[in-house]
Formats: structure tokens, C-alpha cells, sequence
């Protein structure tokens, strides 16, 4: 446990309805960040089954799969999509309930408020299922909403899962590997590392506001105060780049970005994609037929 | 003929725990010549801002395989110094030679001067977030060498023995964000210490390490002392630096040198140390009797 998590409670939500200062609020909510970047960490070591491909092939696997998910028409080839990542979510040591969760409580949140106007007869006119007129419901708009919304959750939760259970340094040597520009991959290595590392700066202001305060604050001091905070976090940032950049030039920097990662396809890979391409080419026909 | 014409370290083979710090080689010392110093500064003045200086009149010369302590308050200018020795900030004023030759914000972009000054200045930051920009420790350990050019098995084998030395195996597929703040030091000071370099510049390598990783890091510099390798630290920690360094140099709070010496004949001067901010009176009880002396930061707690 990270000393500066340890405010960082498992259920930080069913706390005793007392309003709390933002400076605590803001703190918790970070912390639970940091917390799930490094659970990350904990799923990409586990041995399941993709964190025993080639990471190059989990590469792949997102690419076939978004490609094919972005073919589907029909709601139960999509349903059908979304249990499948479910099954990899399990088969890979990444609890499903906490993947449903957070893949639903994100992308699905967005994609349900991105397509709620699909819905409606404004956009979809047809048979009316709820109210009246360009506001109602109608049957054609929750068709296109649905298929909207289990379209964007199984691309995005299979995406989420191989990132899941990959390690960033696996992801960098898959880049690496297939040819991605080194500046990208050097402005992706040091991402992580700096986002973390600000993470914290911005956790441990706000505790330490949270620890000089007598009451809560109102809205106004919190805004001022957070914008005034959000500064000096850009400039911290900037500062930090720039001696980023200089500790690379003392190593010797030159621009390119050489590793020791080497890779190799082993022949379950290769089955493991066989197997992939063959289900989803089964898929898109179960789609095709099901349209009909 | 070398860019850098000083005494270059030939690679060798470790015989101890601790990283691989072989002997220098003596190939290009002419006998009875003068030996060519690590570092000559002369009149060196830096200001970021106009009219706001953060070293003045700076004028020092650091030999080959000297251990040297840079000490002075926070602000004093410790950090622009060793920067400034590490090619990463010019002077707004003065000179910078290094192995006898300039430093300047030209000679760093050539590709032949730049390749052997990196190899043979390593410089270890305050901050090891910022120094560990890689995804994983094996990485961190393998860019200065991969960067030198070197093959991938020479790599591997300075990356073992590193890892080998600080007792950072276990760690070698870790993210750099997973680690505690003693195991980003030793990866930083591992990642540089990986590029086998002559001059080893530290700035603060102590403020976040605890104390058994200090005794561990005193070791580490002491046995780059027994392989002729020179090592400049700045501190304002005056206990580690007696215990490492054979020459202190001082800076007072306007930035300039104030003193320049052996640790005993530096800690001597109580008033100097005082007036530079190092120590200051430090009153409290002892057997229920108040008592009053001068008080260093860090190990050193001296009595009078």
C-alpha cells in the first residue's frame, strides 16, 4: 500500500452523508486513481490468457476486433461481442464484474448520453414507444441508440481489457516492434511515468489544504482556489519536462529511442490469431444472416 | 586521438558486489606532463533572469579522480553548478573546459565531442521522477549504454552487473511509478553508473535515501575513489560530505565561492559555515540544562 493511499478508503462513497471539503474529495478521487493505475500493473502480471500472447498479437487482437465490431449490425452478434470480452476478462484474471463496471460506468455512460438523441422520433421518427411527438421514444431510434451503445462498449472494452492486462513497457516494445515512429514511442514511455508522478503533486496539495482547513470552504474559495492550483500544476508540469529532457541529454539522448525488448511468436500465437480471425469472420456471418 | 583527450577507462571486468568501476587507463599520460584536469572553470557567471545571478565569479578546477563536495544552502547555486559541469546549462559569463577542452553550447552539439563527453559524465539528478523517464527499470538501466552505441550483449552485461551491484534483479520489470523513493534513487544512480562514466556528478543523492541506503551509497562512491574516478556531489548535507569528499568547496548565499578546502580545514571555520547558512545555533536542554550550540543538517551534529 502507498502511505500517500492510505485516506484512500475501499468505499469511500457509503461514508456517513457528512458534506466533505473538496480538497478531500479531489484527493480520494485521485488516490483512487493512482490506486487503479497500479492495480493495472497487478492484472498485466497475472498469467492468464492474453498476458501470455505476444503483446503484438494483443495489438492485433483489438485491431481485428474493433474492425469487426464496427461491421456488426445486429444487436445479438453485438450482445454476443460484449460476453466474448467478458469470457477474455475472466480467462485473463481481470474480475468481470469490476471490468463490466468500469468499462459500462465510462464508455457506456458516454455512448448512452452521445445516443439518447438517436432515440427520440426528432431524429428516428417511427412507431412511438413512450410520450409523443419529436420527443417520444420511438422503436427505430432505441434500435439505432442500442446498437450504438453495445457497439461502443464492446470496442472499447475490449480495448480496455488488453490494456489491461499489458504492461506499458510490452505495449512500448509492441509499438517499437511494428514500426511506430521512436518520438512517438518516447513521448508514450515518459507519459505514464509523469502522469503519475503529477498525479500525486496534485493529490498531495490538496491534502495538505484539506489538512490546514477548519471548515469545508465555499464554492467561490474552491473554485478560485483550484484554478489558481490548476496553475501552478501547467507550470510544475512544463518545469518538469524541460528536466526531463535534460536527464535524457545527460544519458546521451540523440533522438532515437533503441531498447533491449526483443519479441517472438511462439505457435500458440499464431493459433490464438487463426482462432480470432476465423471467429470473427463467423461472426460477421452470423450478422449478415441474422439482417437478413 | 579522443576528443576529450584526459585519461579515458578502458572497460574492465568487476571483481567486487559493486558496480563495475574499473581501473582508468594511463595510456595517454606523458610522464612528467602535467595531467590534464577534469574541470577548469574561470570567471563562470550564470543568471536565468536578467540581473538576478545564480553563480558569480566562479573560478575552480576539479583534478582527475578528485571527490569533491559542493556545499551551500538551498539557493546558493549547487544544482546550476554541477549543470553547468554536466553541459545542460552555459554560462552567461566565463569559461568551461572540460578534459581540456571547452565546453560551450557548440562543442555539445558536435556529434564526436557530445558522444565521448556523455559517456565519460554521468550526472545522477536531485529528483530521481524526473531522472527515470522509461517504462520499466530494465529500460532505465539500458538507455545510456544503448545510447553510447554500444552492441545489445554489452548492454546486457552492463545491465546485469548494475542490477547485480545496487540489487535492483528483482525490479527489472517494474514501472519506475511502482517503486519507493531509496529504489528510484539506486535505479538512477544504477542508470548512470550503467554508462561507466569518469566523473560522476550527484546533486543531493542522500535527501531521499534512508540511512542504510546512505551507508550503501557511501560505499559506492568510496570504491569509485579506490578506481581513480572523480566524483563531484553537491549537498548541503555536511556529514556525508566529510565522510566522502577529500576537498569542500563552498557557496555562500550571493552565489560565490567562499571557501575552498580540505573537510577539516572547511568545518573549522564555525562562523563561515554560520554566516553561509550550513549550521546555525541550536538551542535546547540537555539533563534539564539549557545548552546552546552549532547544529549541521544531516549526519554531522557537532558539539562544541
Amino acid at each position: 500500500m502507498i502511505p500517500a493511499l492510505a485516506h484512500v478508503g475501499k468505499n469511500p462513497e457509503r461514508r456517513p452523508q457528512r458534506r466533505r471539503s473538496l480538497a478531500r474529495r479531489t484527493a480520494d478521487v485521485v488516490g483512487r486513481a493512482i490506486a487503479d493505475l497500479l492495480q493495472n500493473e497487478d492484472h498485466a502480471r497475472a498469467s492468464g490468457l492474453l498476458q501470455s500472447l505476444d503483446p503484438r498479437v494483443r495489438l492485433a487482437t483489438v485491431l481485428v476486433m474493433a474492425v469487426t465490431v464496427s461491421f456488426l449490425h445486429t444487436l445479438p452478434t453485438l450482445a454476443l461481442t460484449i460476453i466474448a470480452t467478458m469470457v477474455l476478462a475472466s480467462a485473463s484474471r481481470v474480475s468481470v464484474a469490476s471490468f463490466a463496471r468500469r468499462v459500462w460506468t465510462t464508455a457506456g455512460f458516454f455512448a448512452v448520453l452521445l445516443s439518447a438523441p438517436a432515440a427520440t422520433g426528432w431524429i428516428s421518427p417511427g412507431y412511438e414507444l413512450l410520450g409523443h411527438g419529436a420527443l417520444s421514444i420511438t422503436a427505430p431510434g432505441v434500435l439505432v441508440a442500442s446498437r450504438l451503445i453495445l457497439r461502443v462498449v464492446a470496442g472499447a472494452g475490449i480495448g480496455m481489457l488488453v490494456v489491461w492486462t499489458m504492461r506499458w513497457s510490452d505495449l512500448l516494445g509492441a509499438l517499437t516492434a511494428l514500426r511506430v515512429p521512436d518520438v512517438i514511442v518516447a513521448t508514450l514511455a515518459m507519459t505514464q511515468q509523469q502522469i503519475v508522478s503529477l498525479m500525486r503533486t496534485v493529490e498531495n496539495i490538496h491534502l495538505a489544504r484539506e489538512s490546514r482547513m477548519l471548515a469545508t470552504g465555499s464554492t467561490a474559495e474552491n473554485r478560485q482556489w483550484v484554478v489558481g492550483r490548476m496553475a501552478f500544476v501547467a507550470s510544475k508540469s512544463l518545469k518538469t519536462a524541460d528536466e526531463i529532457y535534460d536527464a535524457m541529454l545527460a544519458r546521451g539522448f540523440s533522438g532515437h529511442w533503441p531498447t533491449l525488448r526483443r519479441m517472438r511468436m511462439s505457435g500458440r500465437d499464431v493459433l490464438w490469431l487463426a482462432g480470432l480471425v476465423a471467429g470473427c469472420a463467423l461472426v460477421l456471418g452470423a450478422d449478415r444472416l441474422i439482417a437478413k | 586521438m579522443s576528443e576529450l583527450s584526459g585519461n579515458r577507462q578502458d572497460a574492465g571486468q568487476s571483481t567486487t558486489a559493486q558496480p563495475q568501476t574499473p581501473e582508468p587507463s594511463t595510456a595517454t599520460t606523458v610522464p612528467g606532463a602535467v595531467p590534464v584536469p577534469a574541470f577548469r572553470l574561470a570567471e563562470v557567471h550564470q543568471s536565468y533572469r536578467p540581473g538576478v545571478e545564480s553563480l558569480a565569479d566562479v573560478t575552480l578546477q576539479i583534478a582527475s579522480g578528485e571527490h569533491v563536495a559542493i556545499v551551500g544552502a538551498n539557493g546558493s547555486g549547487k544544482s546550476t553548478l554541477l549543470k553547468i559541469l554536466d553541459g545542460l546549462v552555459f554560462p552567461s559569463a566565463g569559461t568551461v573546459e572540460v578534459f581540456g577542452k571547452a565546453l560551450t553550447e557548440e562543442s555539445v552539439e558536435e556529434p564526436a565531442f557530445r558522444a565521448e563527453f556523455r559517456s565519460r559524465v554521468g550526472f545522477v539528478f536531485q529528483d530521481a521522477d524526473v531522472q527515470l523517464f522509461c517504462s520499466n527499470v530494465l529500460d532505465e538501466l539500458a538507455f545510456g549504454p544503448l545510447q553510447l552505441g554500444l552492441a545489445e550483449d554489452a548492454v546486457r552485461e552492463r545491465v546485469d552487473e548494475v542490477a547485480r551491484g545496487l540489487r535492483l534483479e528483482k525490479l527489472l520489470d517494474r514501472a519506475p511509478y511502482t517503486l519507493s523513493g531509496g529504489e528510484k534513487q539506486r535505479v538512477a544512480i544504477g542508470a548512470v553508473l550503467a554508462m561507466r562514466p569518469d566523473v560522476l556528478l550527484m546533486d543531493e543523492p542522500t535527501s531521499a535515501l534512508d540511512p542504510r541506503s546512505q551507508v550503501w551509497l557511501l560505499e559506492v562512491i568510496s570504491d569509485m575513489k579506490r578506481h581513480g574516478r572523480t566524483v563531484i556531489i553537491a549537498t548541503h548535507d555536511l556529514g556525508s560530505a566529510a565522510e566522502f569528499a577529500d576537498r569542500m568547496v563552498v557557496l555562500s548565499e550571493e552565489h560565490r565561492i567562499c571557501a575552498d578546502g580540505t573537510p577539516d580545514e572547511v568545518l573549522d571555520q564555525r562562523d563561515l559555515l554560520l554566516e553561509v547558512n550550513l549550521i546555525h545555533e541550536h538551542a535546547h536542554r540537555h539533563a534539564g540544562r539549557a545548552h546552546q550550540h552549532p547544529h549541521a543538517h544531516g549526519h554531522s551534529h557537532q558539539s562544541e
